[in-house]
């Protein structure tokens, strides 16, 4: 496909790239074509690529980053290798030797034991290692599942549990912990476990639906035509019909299998990707991707299929340009080739050349190429991937429609939809309020932020209540917004390099919404509750690997205590000055003001009524409005001598009652006189009795004020400013009457 | 010669005269724009409007920028009204024997200051019709039609009712205080007070079907529902332009039937359409030019608008379009209309349904003990006791407080002309003789007037009542010392 990007992808706003892609792989790959070894093995429980060979293996460790570490390397002895796994604490090696045995290494002491299978009667399918409580490997045989447990005092495994029933295949991811194994004629008989940390959830057996070509002839349903997806938290498996040229969706729930519906094919070879959340369905023939949101069960793709791009590093301008047509031609042919293995979740293995590349999502293009933009705003709302990025995106897109003068009705539902993102936030601060120990173990900084991810389970959901908390003080601090505007002016500078962080930290978070999901459906209730209607992925646990689980939460009650003395908004706010980390996308009301009506109020300049309405929309949810926000729509109003519907707005309170508020109402009523007694009417409704009596001293109702300043025993005023005002009036009764009543 | 109808209405005579015509001898009639009744002797007529001249003249000799307000005869007040720099309007009404007719100067005026402003929304000022058409035909037969269907309220039987002592606790030319929600926020032009009157007068629901007996967002205060009082009373009773067929005018007769006559004031005129707005034939044009959709003329932002009028059972929708925004007339507001109803529909439903449940009956309004009227006069608003609770007040009360308001207007206009930036605050408390508290209170802007009769002796007690009732209902606008 010709990956000519043809214009400057450093630019971030609707414009987007320019290229006619949705969906990049970016330059460079990670290299792993080591001489000897042969094939290329992916753990995906440990995230590593392993390449065996005669007797040793070298992995790689799929981070995120591009800098590729130079592999690992351990000792597996000789033989063959049909497939090979870390265990998830990284001190064993399962390597599947033939259909009848499987060997472990113990990588410290190099002692081997194998587990064979009775060769007459059953053989080998595959292996996995788990997290779940009861074993740690489980063994896939044409008779059924063992569940063994790794005793390594004897270093050996015990048969904890064995399932019998027959499997023609298996397919696993550990993504989402689940294990569908076919049976039946026609492979489409299924049984389904979830191994998760949880403990072990039997699905119930389902048939998937083949539709049949001919009379006489009854399709078998293959492994690489199953998917195992997991998005927004929920597990998803795919089931492609070669006959009927479909694609179809069923969801797992925890006691049953529903079909949501099915996608069409246009190629005889299909691939599926998941990357923040988003679904990708590649048509491999037809070398083009077609993606999808299917957060609320929509199975309408998200944008015209396109093919999939070639990207070149961070670099800019036409340099970029000539760059990509070096790769193009260098790379260009492989697109889509047979090589290419197609990994869980976002990645593709070239086998022949030995080269892994990400998947990345151009959000830019995407929002670029809808013009429903509330819908896009919607969806960039739903992502994880690169919070700031997004954000920025959302913001500038805001702009635009504003400058654009879309209609209000637009305007509108656009403002909802970051409006409604934003409130679940802050929905989500008050449900979690009571547990308040927030941990900015998500915003570490750096790839660390990747490698943190949390589980979805009744242990860890204290974990789950911090992430959420942290992400809330990310969006709320007043104090970030210069972090965030600082960010705004790099970013359009130097997007590209945002566009590839974009794609590194994409990894990351593809629990988030996992996350999410527990929690709203938990708030109130418990989360046992929750597991029992939806059968959660055991959550996307990808870069579980020195981490674990136990340190990670061992650590989390050590860094709640150093925080726990800040819990004032102001410290949390310093705490997130030194760790300039946006960790969501809501976009709150400080940052509307900031990033969109303050910029567009001085772009569009002229008639502010567009403006002014754009705003009362966006205040009409009563969340928090940024107090300048008030500030700048008197001043607009005040400005064209709008003083009527001024005075409307503070009477009806859209402009809510604040001393801020009252005092620029003063200021502006310096040209109209109504506008000040409005001011003045506001100090005296909020008993600011001092700015009050000061007022009337100002405007010359000195003996009003004095009334009311005895009335309300105000004494902060200086009784010298009674006395002026009363020689000032030149009236000596009221002077007399001024002295006698401040003695 | 119309001898019945002079008996009727003798007494009240209202002229309309530019003082810069009919100079010369034997053009005096040109002078005259309009009088009532029309039926008038021409000698008749120029005495009334000569002998307000020539005091008008006289009393601009010791107050140039503001000459005579009110002459009080034995018989007769005279009420002037400066409507535009050369043109006055007068009206001279006859007291009666009784005190019946003990009215309130300032309310008189606000007739004539009501009548005016209407009429320039619907048909442009005086001043600009005067100069469109000098001979003056134009604006005589607008405001001949024009002021006898605004009189048209006034009648009571056969006589015309001037606003009383009995109206004391009403405020023309305002609106009344409505609990509008955010969601239903208006934009608000100067001319709002206009628009809301004018709704009251000849939009409300009632006045359009008279089967529905529902309430009207608009109807809510004091004046629509007295409106409806005499809506019903006109009309089973002839209309009043019957008075003058065959009357001896009969230039105005062919003049009405040379010009297209706008009656935007007529009743009956407002029609449901097909597309659920208002439809009316009065087919108003405005500044010269010919609108087929009613358009009115907005006094202080100076532009013409298109009068849209949309009814939802009892709520009363009125949009303002530009007419400068529209360039392709009917058509363009048509489509504004349908996007209106696409967009809108349903929250105009929804409103509606907010405000019915919401509104708390005639009485909404009522705090027991008290009789008040609260007007804000910088934000043209009002609020009052609901007038079945005012008609409980004793007379002596009502005279009372009509006297005290009298009083509080002259004191308005003093200090007014005296310290014109300063506004300023007053309190009265008057025993009246009926032992009951009647109350003046203006601060800033705001006034309060109030009659408490079932009240204790002391003052003390009636001005911590004025108290409480500021603190609950003005938000402490009344109470700052």
């Amino acid at each position: 496909m010709s990956g000519k990007a043809s214009s400057d992808p450093s630019q971030v706003g609707l414009s987007g790239s320019g290229a006619l892609s949705h969906v990049y792989i970016q330059h460079p790959p990670l290299r792993c074509n080591v001489p000897g070894t042969q094939g290329l093995y992916y753990d995906d429980g440990n995230k590593l690529l392993l390449a065996p060979s005669s007797d040793q293996v070298l992995s790689w460790k799929v981070s995120p980053s591009t800098q590729s570490d130079p592999p690992n390397s351990d000792f597996i002895g000789e033989g063959p290798v049909l497939s090979i796994r870390y265990s998830l604490d990284g001190k064993l090696i399962g390597i599947q030797r033939s259909n009848q045995e499987i060997q472990f290494i113990n990588r410290e002491s190099r002692e081997t034991f194998s587990r064979r299978c009775r060769p007459d009667s059953e053989s080998i399918l595959g292996f996995f290692w788990t997290d779940c409580p009861s074993c740690d490997v489980l063994l896939i045989k044409t008779s059924g599942i063992d569940l063994l447990s790794y005793e390594p005092d004897l270093n050996t495994l015990r048969l904890v549990e064995a399932k019998r029933f027959s499997v023609s295949w298996y397919v696993y991811t550990h993504e989402s912990r689940m294990v569908l194994l076919a049976s039946g004629m026609q492979c489409t008989i299924f049984s389904g476990y979830q191994f998760s940390s949880g403990g072990i959830i039997r699905l119930p057996k389902f048939e998937m639906a083949m539709a049949k070509a001919e009379a006489n002839h009854k399709p078998v349903l293959a492994a690489e035509d199953i998917h195992i997806v997991t998005v927004y938290g929920r597990v998803y498996c795919l089931q492609f019909d070669r006959v009927s040229m479909q694609l179809n969706v069923y969801r797992f729930y925890r006691d049953a299998v529903v079909q949501q519906g099915a996608l069409p094919i246009y190629s005889s070879r299909i691939a599926v990707s998941v990357i923040d959340n988003v679904l990708l369905v590649h048509q491999v023939d037809a070398k083009v991707v077609i993606i999808y949101d299917v957060f609320l069960d929509c199975l309408s793709p998200i944008s015209a299929p396109l093919p999939l791009l070639l990207r070149g590093s961070s670099v800019s301008g036409r340099q970029a340009l000539q760059v990509e047509d070096n790769l193009t031609s260098a790379y260009g042919a492989m697109i889509y080739g047979d090589s290419w293995t197609f990994l869980v979740p976002d990645l593709i293995c070239d086998i022949d050349n030995g080269l892994l590349w990400r998947i990345c999502l151009d959000l830019e293009a995407i929002a670029s190429s809808s013009s429903d933009v509330p819908s896009v705003l919607e969806f960039l709302q739903r992502r994880r991937s690169d919070p700031s990025k997004i954000k920025m995106l959302c913001l500038s897109i805001m702009r635009a429609i504003m400058l654009e003068r879309r209609p209000i009705s637009i305007i509108t539902r656009a403002i909802d939809a970051l409006v409604t993102s934003y409130a679940h936030l802050v929905k989500m601060e008050n449900a979690f309020h009571g547990g308040d120990r927030s941990s900015k173990k998500s915003q570490n900084s750096g790839s660390q932020s990747a490698n943190t991810s949390t589980i979805v389970s009744a242990e860890s959901l204290d974990e789950t209540m911090n992430r959420g908390k942290s992400i809330i003080k990310g969006a709320e601090s007043e104090t970030q917004q210069s972090t965030i505007r600082n960010l705004v002016n790099v970013n359009d500078n130097h997007a590209k390099k945002s566009t590839s962080k974009a794609s590194l930290d994409s990894v990351s978070d593809s629990d988030g919404d996992a996350n999410l999901d527990a929690m709203r459906s938990n708030s109130g209730e418990s989360l046992d509750k929750y597991l029992s209607t939806d059968l959660l992925s055991s959550d996307a646990m990808q870069d579980v690997k020195k981490n674990t689980k136990h340190d990670y939460l061992k650590q989390s009650p050590i860094e709640s205590e150093g925080l726990g003395c800040s819990s004032s908004r102001s410290d949390s706010c310093i705490s997130n000055q030194q760790e300039p980390q946006i960790t969501s996308v809501a976009i709150s009301p400080d940052e509307m003001y900031h990033f969109v009506f303050q910029l567009v109020e001085e772009e569009l300049g002229g008639d502010p009524a567009y403006l002014i309405a754009d705003i009362v929309d966006s205040t009409k949810e009563k969340l928090r409005v940024h107090p300048n926000l008030y500030m700048m729509m008197i001043q607009m109003l005040a400005r064209t001598n709008r003083y009527s519907e001024l005075a409307l707005f503070v009477t009806n309170k859209i402009l809510e009652p604040s001393k801020e508020v009252a005092l620029q109402l003063l200021e502006q009523g310096r040209q109209n006189f109504q506008i000040r007694k409005l001011g003045m009417d506001m100090l005296r409704q909020l008993s600011l009795h001092h700015d009050f009596v000061t007022v009337l001293l100002q405007d010359g109702y000195y003996l009003e004020a004095l009334r009311y300043a005895r009335k309300h025993k105000v004494i902060t005023v200086r009784p010298s400013l009674f006395l002026e005002a009363a020689v000032a009036a030149n009236n000596s009764q009221h002077l007399a009457a001024v002295l006698r009543m401040r003695s | 010669m119309g001898l019945p109808a002079m008996a009727a209405n003798e007494g009240i005579q209202l002229c309309v005269f530019d003082t810069r015509r009919g100079h010369q001898e034997g053009q005096e009639l040109d002078k005259i724009l309009f009088f009532f009744p029309s039926d008038f002797p021409y000698s008749v007529q120029l005495s009334v409007v000569g002998l307000s001249e020539g005091i008008i003249t006289f009393t601009r000799i010791f107050s140039p920028d503001a000459a005579c307000e009110v002459i009080e005869e034995e018989r007769h007040s005279h009420v002037f009204y400066q409507a535009e720099p050369d043109i006055w309007m007068v009206m001279i009404v006859e007291k009666n024997k009784d005190n019946e007719s003990d009215w309130r100067c300032d309310a008189l005026i606000d007739v004539l200051k009501e009548a005016h402003s209407l009429f320039t929304m619907f048909n442009d000022s005086l001043q600009a019709l005067l100069d469109k058409q000098p001979s003056g035909e134009l604006a005589r037969s607008r405001l001949y039609t024009f002021i006898n269907d605004y009189l048209s309220d006034f009648y009571v039987g056969k006589k015309i009712q001037v606003p009383s002592f009995r109206d004391c606790l009403k405020e023309r030319r305002t609106v009344q205080m409505l609990t509008v929600s955010r969601e239903v926020a208006i934009e608000v032009q100067g001319d709002t007070a206009n628009m809301f009157t004018y709704a009251v007068l000849r939009l409300t629901p009632h006045a359009l079907s008279s089967n529905t007996s529902s309430w009207s967002y608009l109807r809510r205060g004091v004046s629509g529902s007295s409106i409806t009082a005499s809506s019903g009373l006109l009309n089973s009773r002839s209309s009043p332009e019957e008075y003058h067929h065959g009357s001896h005018d009969s230039s105005m007769g062919e003049q009405s039937n040379r010009y297209h006559m706008p009656r935007p004031l007529q009743r009956d005129n407002w029609s449901k359409g097909k597309d659920g707005f208002l439809v009316c034939d009065i087919q108003l044009n405005v500044g010269g030019l010919v609108y087929l959709a009613p358009v009115v003329w907005l006094q202080q932002s100076e532009e013409h608008m298109y009068l849209c009028i949309y009814q939802h059972r009892s709520l009363t929708i009125i949009i303002l379009i530009p007419v400068c925004s529209q360039t392709d007339g009917e058509q363009g507001i048509a489509l504004v209309k349908k996007q209106l109803l696409e967009n809108a529909s349903e929250k105009i439903v929804h409103v509606e349904e907010k405000l019915s449940r919401g509104w708390g009956g005639e009485n909404a309004y009522h705090v027991s003990g008290y009789r008040y009227l609260l007007v804000d006069t910088d934000k043209s608003i009002s609020r009052t006791s609901p007038p079945g609770k005012v008609m409980t007040l004793a007379k002596d009360s009502l005279l009372t407080l009509n006297k005290l308001r009298e009083e509080v207007d002259l004191e308005k206009t003093r200090a007014n002309r005296e310290k014109p930036d300063h506004e300023k605050n007053l309190e009265i408390c008057i025993r009246a003789k009926n032992n009951s508290w009647i109350i003046a209170k203006i601060t800033q802007g705001r006034e309060l007037y109030m009659a408490i009769e079932k009240a204790n002796e002391t003052l003390l007690y009636a001005s911590d009542a004025v108290e409480k009732f500021s603190d609950r209902y003005c938000d402490g606008a009344f109470s700052l010392d």
